[in-house]
């Protein structure tokens, strides 16, 4: 006796969730190709973990470790280049946001409920507006960054340090904790 | 159904997503690192992420919603829908909203699957319609649900909602029969009656007595005779119907109310088209079912009979039943009444009461709901040959059986809707009509 096995059952995945997966997949992958043209080119099996690792992220985009192909992103980009002086940062900003956006959205709900085009057109310009910080942090950093180093600087990126500290804590920490 | 009520500690609750912590360490460590290691391209990566962490910190929630899940209706027919609502209240802080809802066998739902995420714009809510395809209990409307606040910073639940146990009645198919009862004994009704009474149709003509109503007189013929005569009529009465559903096993794939038929989904959707068809003409109807669930209902008429035995119906459980009398059925059959045995007569014991009943003068009508093509539901680790084999058999012991209820003057039918039984009702009345030994 079957029991209506695809009887208007989406066994599959919607065809948005798939589309936000596979932005999930690319968008590290791209920002960490983009070193390439900057002049520093990842090694393919740099490319490979971080490929692998987005995958994961993909596949399950409420997990934790999804955070773990940002990192190496991070990690590549600050080893590699240093200095903010060519545009490619930019493509890698808007291919970590993407990830992140899409990531975020994705992880809603199960990867068989499809996402509304309000919502996705929501995202799509809160990822835009988000994304405007990166151009103003570049032009930030290239104009400083003919200028002396500061005395203060040190002290100032502990403060920083110590200030997103808090906010995690405040915003991590569960109501029941304060009850 | 109570409202889910936040729980300390328990899923109800406010929590951070993944994906705010993923922006606050991409954000945090981005930044600090970049200061540390005075590597301004990190910072350039990390502007986005630490925009990303404070919106979704900005937006953390202070009100615990309250969640209530409700369906329209707990009584539906087969293949017709409800609507599953949920209401919010304290649900200020929540920008989206996820339903997931569970999907028991035979019921489908739209949007499809029952899982459905949307913006809260304007208090808006997303409702799930649901429709069983099948007859019979069953909990639906059984869901979890979560909440996130805007940017997705926080994320309450997912919260399960219970279900409710909703009655899905078998779907009348359209049913009609002009066909009259066979032995109709009861007080007024429809069926005319072997007695002669107040009625339409014909008996005779035979001399006054005194008593007789004057309207009776028939002119023409006393005037013929010299003597008055009268005209008698036969009586109309009501007649008891008895059914009989076989429900110690389910043979054949079921695909709802759409699809392919079970021999137990066409008896059930048989007994409810063919009560229904005798309570709307005022006879008494009676349902006993041969099962696990040992259901029954009594003689009755009327709209609130006919609505027991469609709830009757709906539960009837698939199973070998234990019978007192060493595995003899009773039925407990009145006079007049007609038997109408719904079976895919694979079993004994359905077999052996239509037989006994039909010697004993019993108008018994077996309707035969085997569904053309049925499949053994064979164990994966048996003999597929040797499963087809004994299904062989049994089929030949099938046709055996029939046939020597055919030989005792028991009907057996196919079910095919409308018509079904009216011919074989018929000729059970003309037989009724003709003297007979019967045993006793």
């Amino acid at each position: 006796m079957s029991p209506l096995q695809g009887y208007g059952e989406p066994d599959d995945w919607a065809r948005s969730q798939i589309a936000l997966r596979v932005l999930v997949l690319v968008g590290p992958v791209v920002a960490v190709l983009a070193a390439g043209p900057a002049g520093h080119a990842p090694p393919w099996w740099l490319v490979g973990v971080v490929a692998a690792l987005a995958g994961a992220s993909a596949w399950v985009p409420d997990s934790p470790f999804g955070v773990a192909p940002f990192l190496v992103v991070l990690g590549w980009w600050a080893a590699a280049l240093g200095d903010a002086s060519s545009a490619w940062v930019l493509v890698a900003a808007a291919g970590l946001v993407v990830a992140h956006v899409a990531g975020a959205v994705a992880s809603y709900g199960p990867a068989t409920m499809p996402v509304d085009v309000a919502t996705v057109r929501l995202w799509a310009g809160r990822g835009l507006l988000v994304l405007l910080t990166a151009p103003v942090a570049w032009a930030v950093t290239r104009l400083l960054g003919d200028q002396p180093e500061q005395p203060g600087v040190w002290v100032l990126g502990v403060a920083a340090a110590c200030l997103a500290t808090v906010v995690a804590t405040a915003a991590l920490g569960t109501r029941e904790e304060e009850r | 159904m109570s409202p889910v009520r936040p729980a300390p500690g328990g899923p109800a609750a406010w929590r951070p997503t993944t994906a705010l912590g993923r922006a606050l360490v991409v954000g945090a460590l981005g930044v600090v690192g970049a200061l540390l290691a005075g590597e301004p391209a990190v910072v350039v990566l990390a502007a986005p992420f630490v925009t990303l962490a404070a919106l979704g910190v900005v937006h953390r929630p202070t009100h615990d919603p309250v969640l209530d899940s409700r369906l329209d209706h707990l009584t539906l027919r087969e293949g017709v829908g409800t609507t599953s609502r949920l209401s919010l209240s304290d649900a200020e802080d929540a920008e989206y909203l996820v339903r997931v809802t569970g999907q028991p066998p035979y019921v489908v739902m739209r949007p499809s699957g029952g899982r459905v995420g949307r913006l809260l714009v304007d208090g808006g809510v997303p409702e799930v319609e649901i429709s069983p395809r099948r007859w019979g209990r069953r909990m639906l409307g059984e869901e979890k649900v979560a909440l996130y606040t805007p940017w997705a910073g926080y994320r309450f639940g997912p919260v399960g909602i219970g279900g409710q146990w909703t009655r899905v009645l078998p779907t009348t198919a359209p049913y009609d029969s002009r066909a009259e009862a066979p032995q109709p004994l009861g007080l007024v009704g429809a069926h005319r009656s072997r007695r002669t009474g107040n009625g339409t149709e014909l008996a005779g003509i035979r001399p006054f007595q005194p008593g007789d109503r004057l309207r009776r007189v028939n002119w023409r013929v006393s005037l013929r005779t010299g003597d008055l005569h009268v005209v008698t009529t036969r009586a109309e009465e009501d007649t008891g119907v008895l059914l009989v559903l076989d429900a110690l096993a389910d043979h054949g794939a079921s695909d709802g109310v759409d699809g392919a038929a079970s021999s137990l989904d066409l008896g059930v959707r048989a007994a409810a088209a063919i009560a229904e068809h005798h309570v709307r003409r005022g006879d008494r109807v009676a349902l006993r079912v041969v099962g696990r669930g040992h259901e029954q209902v009594g003689y009755g008429a009327g709209p609130r009979h006919l609505r027991r035995i469609q709830d009757r119906l709906a539960t009837v459980r698939i199973g070998a039943a234990a019978e007192p009398d060493s595995g003899v059925l009773q039925l407990g059959v009145t006079g007049g009444a007609v038997v109408v045995v719904l079976s895919p007569m694979l079993a004994e014991p359905v077999a052996t009461v239509a037989a006994t009943l039909t010697r004993r003068g019993v108008a018994v009508l077996v309707v035969d709901t085997l569904p053309p093509d049925p499949r053994p539901d064979v164990p994966e680790d048996a003999d597929a040959t040797l499963a087809a084999l004994a299904w062989r058999m049994r089929m030949v012991e099938r046709s055996v059986v029939l046939d020597r209820l055919a030989a005792l003057g028991c009907p057996v039918v196919a079910w095919r809707g409308p018509g079904t039984i009216d011919d074989v009702l018929r000729r059970l009345a003309r037989r009724a009509r003709l003297p007979r030994v019967v045993g006793r």
